[in-house]
């Protein structure tokens, strides 16, 4: 404590107030105690908020308990709604166990050695919508979302056009055929050229040219070699001559490229006898069953949907878990000041900030049936730096009816993610059909492969 | 209405107070401190600590932390930016690198570019805000402080038990 500026002495002045140490501690043993007993709800809910702005769909944990001088996390009665369906969970867990590595929580950084969980339950149905990214478009989920969302929407897969509605035929009106007017045209456009042509073979006048240049020859055999007018008149049946056979190669070049026309002409005419037929199957309404269209219509919608949700946890890990070793930054944590970004700085030979060395999960599917299906999985190498951990991530599913494995490799700078799986029991979903189709269709969604 | 009240009488408080005027600008400079960067965060936990435990003005203290709130909230973008700066500066890399991998400094939030940018604000701010307030105190009390003192409005606002917590940690 200082002196009292009225004092008359000099007091030596203390740095320290050595009398607010008692207050200190005892703020600090009641940060403890509240630490103690808050520890395992603030956990919960920066867990719930940080898997939410992550995965960009709510998550959900019923109890979290914090065993830090065990290492171990455990958790019950986890869900995490669909990024991409109001009313639907991605997935349910009964309960998750984690051994987690404690002394690398002092540098920031989670590294959970070994993930048991168990009760898991895919696609079950939720009360309330869990999308957050879809709703928001924020953070990295909402733009990976939209990527890919756009992407999907690229692809305008035809509805499956079948007859519909009272076929008439009254409404073909030939005016509005295209081949007669055009078989007319190219008809008329020959006869006039074959006119044209006669009239230029007419005018070349090649037998009186050839007479000449026959009696010509005659007098020549006939001449001596002194008869200057013969030899000049040969030059002059030489010259004409010539000058025939440059008319006769100028016809030749212009029916060649009359005939080439009149060819056009008759291509043009199937063209317009397509276009005829169109337009009378247009009339008609008939289905379209050219393999392609028809695939499309039937595989389409159910194909690009689910690509379009493995498009987006593949880029979502490509921004979480990218290769290489530079700093680099994530939008920081919600707060009521400005987030900022958070900066990471990955080191050679140090441990990433984040990586699950090996998760097994288990479950059941069709619990209610009399036998229901146990599944079982697998997760190594689940990390945010993969260039730190060395190995790429890999994961495995069997079960009846199904294997499935995936492999995220983003160990070099071009990140390569394999998966392949093989299903069975998929229904794909019926054809969308206009709804006033007098003609139906026997598509029924049916079990494949 | 409370927190007015309470903002007032530590101005008063600590304007009148029997610490020196170095003593209330550097309780006023490590409040800034609380008010600028993102509270919760170690590094104001230290900064707190050395609040109580420092002999500086504690009331200063909160007089600083209630004046600057709003002052870090209105410059968060200019924080981002200099935070933003220094963590992308290649010169600094090695550095942040060895302290994103040691223990316990990740746990400040160095690497969140407000976090940074707020806290290298605060402490470039430190030495100009401690010398205006040092003066500003000084002219303070040898001008119109005593008649301050003597008013009829400060009696009122020191007569309030809300005046008795701020002297349990006055200097």
């Amino acid at each position: 404590m200082i002196a009292p500026a009225s004092a008359a002495a000099p007091q030596r002045f203390k740095i320290f107030r050595w009398k607010a140490i008692g207050p200190l501690l005892v703020l600090l043993v009641i940060v403890a105690v509240l630490w103690w007993l808050f520890a395992d709800t603030i956990a919960r809910r920066e867990t719930q908020k940080v898997g939410t702005q992550m995965l960009g769909a709510k998550v959900e944990i019923q109890d979290l308990h914090l065993d830090l001088a065990h290492g171990k996390v455990l958790i019950r009665g986890l869900t995490v709604a669909s990024p991409h369906e109001a009313l639907r969970n991605l997935l349910q867990a009964d309960e998750l166990v984690a051994d987690v590595d404690v002394v690398p929580l002092t540098e920031k950084k989670l590294i959970i050695n070994r993930i048991a969980a168990n009760g898991l339950r895919f696609g079950t149905p939720r009360e309330t919508d869990g999308r957050v990214a879809a709703k928001s478009g924020e953070g990295i989920a909402g733009r990976v979302l939209a990527e890919t969302h756009e992407w999907a929407s690229q692809f305008q897969v035809p509805v499956l056009q079948l007859a519909t509605g009272k076929i008439s035929i009254d409404s073909l009106d030939p005016r509005r055929l295209q081949t007669i007017p055009a078989a007319d045209a190219l008809g008329a456009r020959a006869d006039s050229s074959q006119r044209a042509w006669k009239a230029a073979f007419d005018t070349l006048r090649l037998a009186p040219t050839l007479d000449s240049a026959q009696g010509t020859l005659e007098k020549l055999r006939r001449a001596r070699v002194t008869d200057l007018a013969t030899l000049n008149a040969a030059r002059q049946a030489v010259d004409r001559l010539k000058r025939a056979r440059d008319r006769v190669t100028t016809l030749e070049r212009t029916v060649t490229q009359g005939v080439a026309k009149l060819k056009s002409g008759l291509a043009g005419l199937d063209s317009a006898r397509g276009r005829d037929y169109a337009l009378a199957r247009g009339l008609l309404k008939l289905p379209s069953l050219n393999a392609p269209e028809v695939g499309a219509a039937l595989f389409a919608p159910g194909a690009i949907r689910p690509f379009e949700r493995v498009l987006y946890y593949a880029q979502l890990a490509r921004r979480y878990m990218p290769p290489g070793l530079l700093p680099r930054a994530t939008t920081g944590p919600t707060r009521v000041r400005r987030a900022g970004e958070d900066v990471r700085f990955p080191k050679e030979r140090n441990l990433p900030a984040f990586l699950v060395r090996g998760a097994e999960l288990s479950f059941l599917l069709q619990r209610a049936a009399e036998q229901p299906q146990r599944y079982a999985g697998s997760l190594s190498g689940l990390t945010s730096d993969p260039a730190l951990y060395g190995r790429p991530t890999v994961g495995t599913a069997t079960g009846p009816q199904l294997g499935a494995a995936l492999m995220l490799n983003h160990l070099r700078s071009v990140p390569v993610d394999t998966a392949g799986a093989t299903v069975g029991g998929i229904r794909f979903p019926a054809p969308r059909q206009p709804s006033s189709a007098s003609i139906s269709t026997a598509t029924r969604s049916t079990p494949g492969s | 209405m409370f927190a007015l009240i309470k903002l007032i009488q530590s101005l008063f408080g600590a304007l009148h107070s029997e610490g020196t005027p170095d003593q209330l600008a550097a309780g006023i400079v490590l409040g800034s401190f609380l008010g600028l960067t993102p509270l919760v965060n170690i590094h104001n936990a230290v900064i707190f600590a050395a609040l109580v435990l420092l002999n500086v003005s504690f009331a200063g203290g909160m007089l600083g932390w209630a004046f600057f709130i709003p002052f870090g909230f209105l410059l968060d973008p200019l924080f981002d930016w200099i935070g933003h700066t220094l963590l992308f500066t290649p010169a600094l890399t090695p550095m942040f690198t060895s302290l994103y991998n040691m223990p316990v400094a990740p746990l400040t939030n160095f690497n969140n570019t407000v976090v940074l940018g707020s806290f290298v604000f605060a402490v470039l701010f430190a030495l100009p805000l401690f010398l205006a307030t040092r003066v500003g105190v000084t002219r303070y009390r040898a001008t119109i402080g005593a008649r301050v003192r003597q008013s009829k409005c400060y009696r009122a606002v020191m007569a309030s038990k809300v005046y008795n917590v701020y002297k349990l940690f006055r200097p």
